[in-house]
């Protein structure tokens, strides 16, 4: 399979070139080299060209090595595991070699090889990386031997590499990789390399660490927070509480009178942009506590808006209608037989809708990012997690060009999709516009909460027709949500199937489990004009809670098992149906179970990686209780184990949020919650016992697991509270009573 | 003027607003920034230290309540970053963000201080208050119990 992309061959060579020359006296080892290199020397052959160029290894005479990590770091670990995928194939420890962000995050080859823009998310750093890191790491490797093969005069074959060292065994030499620099930079890039077979990996598949837990045990590791920079302010910004409204007047007296204030500006929101920023007002001070005084003080006079009369607890309504409604944009997402033709027909007909509200990513540490502008150039400093947005923002706002964008990446306290929204980076950069100092941009918790660029509220309708022996004929679902922050990106809007992927993930082809004879699922694009964005599992959440919790209801319906009733409407699923059965098995589906206690199943595949949840519920002190997790997961190869256990336990615990405590209000267009006390996460208190399965896995391919854990969890426990309760309960956050 | 102790030494405050929350005076003027601002109402535990041992939310405590008063921070709860709660989370490979977690192993660390029992309920309940989005708590209780468990210095 050839990973190349024609499109990128040519840009990457010339800004490749001129990178390289900044790594001064460095071996900048990419795979198309430089046709002068091979051009000096008139013997040397023809420079390869079937592998993707090489933008992931530094290595310098003194023996550093230094890889390159071009994705966003957010605690996930993906610096560990993409390091270890060039490492293994270098050999090198990816847990002590020296890890760097891209000197030029615009490189064309780290661009999203799918979305095309330059971004980290959708559970895709490892697993659509994997293969070319490898041959990156690898060809560097080569050429490392044959620089030490051509200076022993020995046959490259003969030579091998012992972490860090090219190895002559009989002759008992060997180089550091270092002292083969000269030489290995000047040499045409190989024909072929080989990787590793698999059986012999010695960091993937088994890495049970990450690179920066020391660092961040002892209050060493720097966050965007910790960024000091001379003569730095810190900005707050009030934003406009309700979408659409503008400033209208602003008096500042007050606040500029607080001991450390030095500015107060307007700052003009950008509905020109999707996904632009809101109208807001900043106050500047020497400190964060100083702006968040002045900002107490504000007297800002905001207009009304035509969203002044939203209230989330009325959206359901219009969602409703839209279903109906003609107008609608409604999207086929998977469709086979005729569904409509079935309903007559039905032995039993069963319909039910579905609601989640909105939900906030609330990461700990709040958005934070730095922005200095000067000589028609900015620089950043902070967790970029979307580097396109950082230049769209600087070219936009400021009118400065790609080349004169300088990002220094850190990694971030947290994402959850809240780091892939934009409105900060326009609105930093603005204000480093405007003042000419670096100027560090921080949100509050209430800032977070009031964002509005989360998780939006939706409405599924299910209906399903059973015959008379109780077997699944049809299955329709209308899923009504707005369109997914994939329609900030280029391409959208001229696609031809109209599909936001995004919206519909496990109702399409490639991701929905079940076959029924008829079958019709849809998108209902319903916008309500209250910003939405990324969020960590976005719309597996709403579409598999939906999905799971009404198979259970056929089954009941159907007077079947629930695990049968699955693996009876599964066909040529066979991961799908390994998982379930495992989970089943180990969660005690099927077994006899202590009184007042209940199971609850659900599945969801995504990523290429497919898991099953088993809730366990028991009615403690007259109120139910979520006592355990169970779940099976197959990702295909485990890049990191370590990882990804720790990555399903986070879902597990998003999942539990979603079930119990996620919910964003809006009253009169204005967010009704606005910190910890009033929108629930979960707490130590709250997890229940987990149990965790990772299976071996196809070896070949990593699947994503980041947002793997969480989908099925909310409907496993809405589904164990029916079997426990006999209530059916369709709208989260569930109830216990 | 305001006096206090930090990590073990005597700190004087000429300029500080006594009502600034220990937090800031901790990351803004004495440059200790390990402790983390997360809600700034005391919800969330990032801002975890403790005031004469005892661990406290940095975020509420206003900077006239420490006079006189000793606090430790992450950074000076062991001289050399091996406290027992620092190899184990370590160990456990506990951080995934880590922005939590310097309140998370203060937290514990005060719960280690108390000489109680350790056991998943005591846990519990000194670590409710310290909120990790990543899903750290399974780790958190394992690394707790290894810590506690670890052979005492001589």
């Amino acid at each position: 399979m050839s990973l190349r992309d024609d499109t990128l061959l040519e840009p990457s060579r010339r800004v490749f070139l001129k990178q390289a020359a900044t790594v001064a006296s460095g071996l900048a080892i990419a795979l198309y080299l430089p046709s002068g290199s091979a051009a000096s020397d008139p013997k040397a052959p023809a420079p390869a060209t079937e592998f993707e160029p090489n933008a992931w290894v530094r290595i310098f005479p003194d023996g550093t090595v230094k890889l390159v990590v071009h994705k966003h770091d957010s605690g996930t670990g993906t610096q560990t595991a993409l390091a270890a995928c060039v490492a293994e194939e270098l050999d090198v420890n990816p847990m002590t070699v020296q890890v760097i962000t891209p000197e030029d995050p615009f490189f064309d080859t780290y661009i999203h090889p799918v979305w095309k823009v330059f971004s980290t998310g959708g559970s895709t750093s490892v697993s659509l990386e994997y293969e070319r890191l490898r041959m990156a790491g690898a060809t560097a490797r080569a050429l490392l031997i044959a620089a030490a093969a051509q200076q022993w005069k020995v046959s490259p074959d003969s030579c091998s590499t012992e972490e860090g060292r090219v190895v002559h065994l009989p002759s008992k030499r060997s180089l550091g990789y270092g002292e083969l620099v000269g030489v290995a930079a000047h040499l045409p890039a190989p024909a072929s390399v080989t990787l590793k077979d698999p059986t012999q990996f010695k960091y993937i598949g088994k890495l049970r660490h990450k690179r920066d837990a020391a660092a961040k045990v002892c209050g060493r590791f720097k966050y965007s927070i910790d960024v000091q920079l001379p003569g730095m302010l810190v900005a707050v910004i009030q934003r406009a509480p309700v979408v659409g409204a503008k400033v209208v007047s602003v008096n500042s007296a007050a606040a500029l009178q607080v001991p450390g204030v030095r500015q107060v500006l307007a700052v003009p929101g950008r509905p020109d942009v999707l996904g632009g920023n809101l109208e807001g007002v900043a106050v500047l001070a020497k400190t964060f506590w100083a702006a968040q005084q002045g900002r107490k003080v504000l007297e800002i006079k905001w207009s009304d808006s035509p969203l002044a009369g939203f209230d989330s607890a009325e959206l359901a309504k219009a969602q409703a209608a839209a279903i109906s409604d003609p107008n609608s944009q409604t999207i086929k997402a998977m469709t086979h037989g005729d569904v409509g033709a079935q309903w007559p027909h039905a032995a039993q007909l069963i319909e039910a809708d579905y609601r989640m509200p909105y939900k906030v990513q609330n990461p700990l540490e709040p958005i934070c990012i730095t922005a200095h502008v000067q000589d028609k150039a900015i620089t950043y400093w902070g967790g970029v997690q979307v580097p396109s947005s950082a230049l769209e923002a600087a070219q936009t706002v400021c009118g400065i060009a790609k080349e004169k964008v300088t990002i220094n990446e850190l990694v971030s306290g947290g994402s959850f999709g809240a780091r892939e929204a934009k409105y900060w980076l326009f609105e930093v950069a603005y204000l480093a516009q405007q003042t000419g100092v670096p100027v560090k941009l921080l949100n509050s918790r209430e800032d977070e909460m009031h964002a509005l660029f989360n998780h939006p509220a939706t409405l599924h309708r299910v209906r399903g027709a059973l015959d008379a022996q109780g077997k699944l004929n049809a299955l329709q679902l209308h899923a009504v949500s707005p369109a997914s922050p994939e329609q900030w990106e280029p391409g959208y809007f001229e696609r031809p199937d109209h599909m936001d992927y995004s919206t519909t993930e496990a109702i399409t082809a490639w991701d929905f489990a079940y076959r029924p004879p008829h079958l019709e699922l849809n998108w209902v694009k319903h916008e309500s004009h209250v910003p939405s964005g990324w969020y960590r599992s976005v719309s597996f959440i709403p579409n598999v809670f939906a999905v799971e919790s009404f198979m259970d209801e056929l089954a009941h319906a159907a007077g079947a098992d629930p695990l049968a009733f699955r693996l009876a409407n599964m066909q040529e699923r066979p991961r799908h149906v390994a998982v379930l059965k495992q989970a089943a098995e180990r969660g005690g589906w099927g077994q006899s179970l202590p009184p007042g206690t209940a199971l609850g199943i659900a599945t969801n595949q995504g990523y290429s990686s497919f898991i099953a949840v088993v809730a366990r519920v028991a009615m403690v002190d007259g109120k139910p209780k979520v006592e355990k997790l169970t779940c099976v997961v197959d990702c295909g190869l485990a890049v990191s184990p370590g990882g990804v256990e720790e990555q399903i336990y986070g879902g597990l615990m998003w999942g539990l949020g979603h079930a119990l405590f996620d919910r964003l209000d809006i009253q009169q267009g204005r967010v009704v919650q606005s910190n910890f006390h009033d929108y629930r996460v979960t707490r130590m208190s709250d997890m229940p016992a987990t149990d965790i399965v990772v299976l071996d896995g196809e070896p070949g391919k990593p699947g994503g697991v980041g947002e793997l854990g969480s989908p099925s969890v909310a409907p496993a426990i809405a589904n164990a509270l029916f079997a426990l309760t006999g209530v059916r309960q369709r709208s989260t956050p569930l109830s216990l009573g | 003027m305001i006096a206090f102790t930090v990590n073990g030494e005597r700190r004087e405050l000429d300029e500080a607003s006594p009502s600034m929350p220990l937090l800031w005076v901790l990351r803004d003027q004495l440059k200790l920034t390990g402790t983390k601002f997360g809600c700034g109402m005391g919800l969330c535990g990032a801002c975890t230290v403790h005031l004469d041992g005892v661990a406290v939310r940095s975020c509420q405590l206003p900077l006239a309540a420490v006079a006189g008063h000793s606090i430790t921070t992450i950074e000076g709860l062991s001289p050399n970053e091996s406290h027992p709660l620092q190899l184990a989370w370590v160990a456990e490979d506990v951080p995934q963000c880590g922005y939590c977690q310097s309140g998370q192993i203060m937290s514990a660390a005060a719960l280690l201080n108390t000489g109680a029992a350790v056991t998943d309920d005591s846990i519990r309940n000194a670590m409710s208050g310290n909120i990790c989005r990543c899903g750290t708590y399974g780790r958190i209780n394992k690394a707790i119990k290894r810590a506690a468990n670890a052979p005492k210095e001589a």
